[in-house]
C-alpha cells in the first residue's frame, strides 16, 4: 500500500468501516419485542387486523398531548384495531411509577380506562408531592374498593406488572413516550401517529 | 509541532470526538425517535422529518471519523461547520419562537442540552471548524500518511 491512490482508498475504508463500528458498539443486543399485556389493558377485539401497542408514562405531557389522536384513532377504526396499553414511566418523572401502578391496580378492578383517562385529564392535579391523596381520591371517585385497590398497590405483583412493561420497552429500545408499534412498526409522539400512523392503520387493513 | 498545528490538532480531534459520539449515539437508536425531535422544531413535515433523522446521524459519524482520522480534513471541517450553521438556525428559530423543547436531541437520547445550551455548543464548534479549515497543516492524519505515498 505505497501508491498515493491506494492509501486514500485505505483511508476512505478505514473511516466507513468505523462509522459501522461504532453504531454497531452504540446499538449492543436487543432482546425480542413483546405486546404483551393483561385483558383489562386492551381495547378492541383480540381478533382485529391491527394491532396497536402504545409504551406510555402517565406523566409524560406529550403523552397526554398525544391522548385526543388515541382517541380519535379508537373512535375511527372501532372494532377494526385492537389496542393494547403499556407501561413506561420514566425515571425523570417522579410520580409516574406511582401512577402505573395505581392505574394498574383500577385495572385489576375492572377500571384501568377510566382511571387511565382520569390521570391524562387531571395529569397537572397530581403529578406532585400530594400525588398520592390524588390517585386515592380518583380510586374514590370511580368506586372502586378501595381496600383491595390499596393492598393491590402494596402487592409486589403490581409493581412487576409495570416492571415487565418496562422490559419490554427496553427491548424494543423505546427511549421516549409515548411509543407505539402499529403491527410492530414504531411511531414516536403525536404528530407521527396523526400524520404516518393513521395512514399505516389504513394500509395494513387493506391487506 | 508548532503550537498552532497542535492546535489545529486539538480543534479537529474535538469535534471529530463531538461528532461521533452524537452520530452513534443516534444511529444506534431507532430512527423515529430522532425524528419526533425533528418534529418538535416545526420546520419539517414528517414526510422529511423520517427520512433525515436516518441519514443526518451518519453524515454526522463520516464527518467525525474524517476529522478524528484526518482523511480530507478540510473537506469535512468545511461540511461539520455547514452542518452546524445549519443547526445554529434550527435552535435560534426554536429560542426565537419560544417553542418549547426541553432537549435540543444534538445527542439523542444519552446526552439532554436546553436549545440556548445547544446554540452555545454548536456556535464553539463551528469556530473550531473555522479554524481547523483555515489552519490545517497537520502531519499526524491519514491525508499526510496517503500525501507521502507514490
Amino acid at each position: 500500500m505505497r501508491t498515493k491512490f491506494s492509501r486514500r482508498l485505505a483511508s476512505f475504508g478505514a473511516v466507513l468501516a468505523l462509522c459501522v463500528a461504532s453504531v454497531l458498539a452504540a446499538r449492543g443486543a436487543r432482546g425480542p419485542f413483546s405486546a404483551a399485556a393483561p385483558d383489562y389493558r386492551g381495547r378492541g377485539p383480540e381478533a382485529a387486523k391491527v394491532l396497536i401497542a402504545e409504551f406510555s408514562d402517565f406523566q409524560c405531557p406529550a403523552c397526554r398531548v398525544a391522548e385526543p389522536a388515541v382517541r380519535q384513532i379508537l373512535s375511527l377504526y372501532d372494532g377494526r384495531v385492537r389496542f393494547v396499553f403499556k407501561h413506561f414511566p420514566l425515571k425523570m418523572h417522579e410520580w409516574a411509577r406511582a401512577g402505573a401502578v395505581a392505574a394498574e391496580c383500577a385495572g385489576r378492578q375492572g377500571a384501568f380506562w377510566p382511571y387511565h383517562d382520569r390521570l391524562y385529564d387531571r395529569q397537572d392535579e397530581w403529578t406532585n408531592e400530594k400525588a398520592d391523596a390524588f390517585l386515592t381520591g380518583y380510586a374514590k371517585d370511580l368506586k372502586l374498593d378501595a381496600a383491595a385497590w390499596q393492598a393491590c398497590r402494596r402487592d409486589p405483583a403490581a409493581a412487576a406488572a409495570v416492571d415487565a412493561d418496562m422490559k419490554d420497552g427496553n427491548d424494543a429500545w423505546v427511549t421516549a413516550t409515548p411509543t407505539f408499534f402499529i403491527d410492530g412498526r414504531r411511531f414516536v409522539g403525536a404528530q407521527q401517529l396523526r400524520e404516518l400512523g393513521t395512514l399505516f392503520i389504513d394500509k395494513e387493513l387493506k391487506k | 509541532m508548532k503550537p498552532r498545528s497542535a492546535a489545529t490538532l486539538a480543534a479537529r480531534l474535538i469535534v471529530g470526538g463531538v461528532l461521533v459520539y452524537a452520530g452513534a449515539a443516534k444511529a444506534a437508536a431507532p430512527a423515529e425517535e430522532f425524528a419526533n425531535v425533528i418534529l418538535n422544531y416545526g420546520l419539517l413535515s414528517p414526510d422529511l422529518a423520517l427520512p433525515m433523522a436516518a441519514v443526518l446521524p451518519w453524515i454526522e459519524l463520516a464527518l467525525g471519523w474524517s476529522l478524528l482520522l484526518g482523511v480530507q480534513t478540510r473537506t469535512a471541517a468545511a461540511g461539520a461547520g455547514g452542518m452546524f450553521g445549519v443547526f445554529l438556525l434550527a435552535l435560534g428559530h426554536v429560542v426565537l419562537k419560544k417553542i418549547p423543547l426541553p432537549n435540543c436531541g444534538c445527542f439523542g437520547d444519552v446526552t439532554h442540552l436546553t436549545p440556548a445550551q445547544g446554540l452555545m455548543f454548536d456556535s464553539l464548534l463551528t469556530a473550531l471548524c473555522a479554524a481547523v479549515f483555515a489552519y490545517d497543516e497537520d502531519s499526524m492524519s491519514l491525508d499526510a500518511w496517503a500525501a507521502r505515498g507514490r
